[in-house]
């Protein structure tokens, strides 16, 4: 019984992940700028790691697993700001129509 | 249905699926009209691939596949710096390109300083 509540939970936070995933990629296809498709991939960075982290975490072998895959998690949200951010400054630098693209104030 | 057989059947339909969006990202790298575009791409499918090791372990029981994984999650990080320190220029102030007309951009000395300092008198 007890592995059965384990397998559902571990489902569940499985499907989430994935449809995290999903939901990055469709806005990848869909978006028609890279700035906007950045937030798209922020999703997937973000919450579906944590999400598919978690559920491999609830059906870990060992706790020191389980901290390793929080290692992931945290070092994942570290760098993911700072790859947009580096992301967005080779568009400033590449696109010479950036403006066309946003409202000047 | 014993519990070994759901956690196989769960753990191959995830790892169908994101096959299946790393394909489908791998089009978007392929026909993205800019760079940057190519870059985000390449950026989702390393995440993509992480979880996909993170599945991988719980799939095949073996503890050394999240040391990779960590390994990969730095490597594509360090792919992004690269590739940006090839497109960033080393000088930051100069025009972006030789005919533009950028007045959004400009960057005038002194201004934040003498709006402070009005802002200083009016109180």
């Amino acid at each position: 019984m007890m592995e059965w509540i384990r397998f559902w939970i571990t489902a569940v936070l499985l499907v989430c992940g994935l449809v995290s995933f999903a939901a990055g990629v469709i806005g990848n296809c869909r978006f028609n700028y890279v700035m906007n498709r950045m937030h798209a991939g922020g999703v997937c960075d973000t919450q579906g790691l944590l999400f598919i982290v978690l559920s491999v975490a609830v059906s870990a072998g060992s706790v020191m697993d389980a901290a390793k895959l929080f290692l992931l998690v945290v070092f994942m949200w570290n760098t993911s700001p700072v790859s947009s951010h580096f992301l967005s400054q080779i568009e400033y630098y590449t696109n010479p129509k950036l403006f066309d693209h946003m409202e000047r104030l | 249905m014993t519990v070994g057989e759901a956690y196989t059947c769960l753990y191959t339909g995830a790892l169908v699926i994101l096959a299946v969006l790393i394909g489908v990202m791998l089009i978007r790298s392929i026909r993205g009209p800019g760079v940057t575009d190519r870059i985000l791409s390449i950026n989702m499918i390393g995440t993509m691939v992480i979880s996909c090791i993170a599945v991988l372990y719980a799939y095949l029981g073996e503890s050394y596949l999240l040391d990779v994984a960590l390994i990969y999650t730095m490597i594509s990080f360090v792919t992004v710096l690269v590739l940006a320190s090839v497109y960033i220029p080393a000088n930051p102030r100069r025009k972006r390109f030789a005919n533009e007309d950028d007045t959004a951009s400009k960057v005038v000395p002194g201004r934040l300083k003498r709006k402070r300092r009005e802002r200083r008198k009016r109180l």
